[in-house]
């Protein structure tokens, strides 16, 4: 991409109004999308003038010092963690704090189901002429798209609780598209219950259309749990244990509504 | 005493639109909080729509047990359908704002439909 080209889709971004902010933090990843290393380096890239970007996940607070769209380095992460990158500068010339600074980003909120940003004024951190590596540059060195489209909210969903579900059953059209557990239970419901109980419960709402999550608590065998997902031509079978209740009504609130 | 129930619940709850108590055996709404303005159509399709849920003569609708709480999310409204531990027909229907904290709203549900249909 050309430098012009590069700055006229910046300046685009900037103009649009489509951010959302939480308690005065900017949202940058939402349910996995954009994938918060993705979303991290994207604002590296908006960083111009030397700025702390306080980036903060369930809990954890990691303190980037960001310039001339460079990553110059981790300045701290709260609560406290030990990592010998954290103070260190980027270089290209030493591989293994850029891998190392990889693998704790990734550990602290790869996963991360939102991911919000603040921007402070700089604090101290290295030597003057350490520049750190470009965002692009970090993109080719931890393979991470930064272009990356969009995923569809019902596989934003899916994959944001993966780690909730027991098992999964996700349907498109009528076929199976993906799975994950142990599915017996959940093909028996498809296979003999599915298509009554969702003729019978849309008769009931009188036509209401659009994105559903129902759950059903303790309706599988050995106090699990059942949901039915619905969005457009996708349907998802879930099982789950009940605690994993809040944190799924959280993420499809956050993506549905 | 009901309605108080009713109504101490709608009140922590901001989100909280519209709770109605009803007997799924009847499938009869028997009574709402002192806010709620819901006309008896859709009461009627509340109480309905906690039949389908929750399946009828011990069977279920869905899955291979009945469920004691069953909740439909759409980007409209949050519904809640909530069972008394102890006598299983006595229901809590519950209308939500879309963004409600839902795990609390039927923590607090659950506790409320159990002190109603213990009379307590």
């Amino acid at each position: 991409m050309s430098d012009f080209n590069a700055l006229a889709k910046k300046l685009a971004e900037l103009a649009s109004n489509d951010e959302v902010f939480d308690a005065g933090a900017r949202v940058i990843s939402e349910g996995g999308t954009p994938a918060p290393l993705a979303a991290i380096l994207r604002e590296v890239d908006d960083t111009v003038l030397e700025r702390k970007l306080a980036l903060e996940s369930a809990g954890t607070t990691i303190n980037l010092i960001a310039s001339g769209r460079r990553l110059r380095g981790i300045l701290s992460v709260t609560p406290d963690k030990k990592s010998n990158v954290i103070g260190q500068s980027l270089s290209r010339e030493e591989p293994g704090t850029v891998q190392a600074a990889h693998d704790l980003l990734h550990e602290l909120c790869g996963d991360a189901d939102r991911l919000t940003v603040r921007n402070y004024a700089p604090e101290p951190f290295g030597q003057t002429g350490e520049r750190g590596i470009s965002a692009v540059g970090l993109s080719d060195l931890w393979q991470v798209d930064l272009d990356e489209a969009p995923k569809p909210p019902m596989e934003r969903f899916l994959t944001a609780n993966a780690t909730a579900f027991s098992s999964l059953l996700h349907i498109r059209q009528g076929e199976v598209v993906a799975t994950s557990g142990e599915i017996k239970a959940l093909k028996a419901i498809w296979k003999s219950q599915m298509e009554d109980f969702r003729k019978t419960h849309k008769k009931a709402l009188s036509g209401e259309d659009g994105p559903q999550l129902i759950t059903l608590d303790g309706a599988l065998e050995e106090g699990a749990s059942a949901a039915v997902a619905v969005y457009e031509k996708d349907l998802a079978l879930i099982a789950y244990q009940s605690d994993q209740f809040g944190r799924m009504q959280s993420s499809w609130q956050r993506i549905f509504t | 005493m009901v309605g108080s129930e009713l109504d101490a619940l709608r009140n922590k709850f901001s989100g909280c639109r519209a709770l109605a108590f009803a007997d799924l055996s009847t499938k009869m709404i028997l009574i709402t909080d002192s806010d709620s303005n819901l006309r008896r159509e859709a009461l009627d399709a509340l109480c309905g729509e906690a039949t389908v849920l929750f399946g009828a003569k011990g069977k279920p609708a869905l899955g291979e047990r009945q469920s004691n709480a069953a909740c439909v999310a759409s980007p409209s409204a949050f519904r809640a359908f909530v069972r008394a531990a102890d006598e299983p027909n006595d229901v809590l229907c519950c209308i939500c704002d879309p963004k409600v904290d839902a795990a609390a709203f039927v923590t607090e549900a659950r506790a409320c439909v159990d002190r109603i249909s213990r009379g307590a």
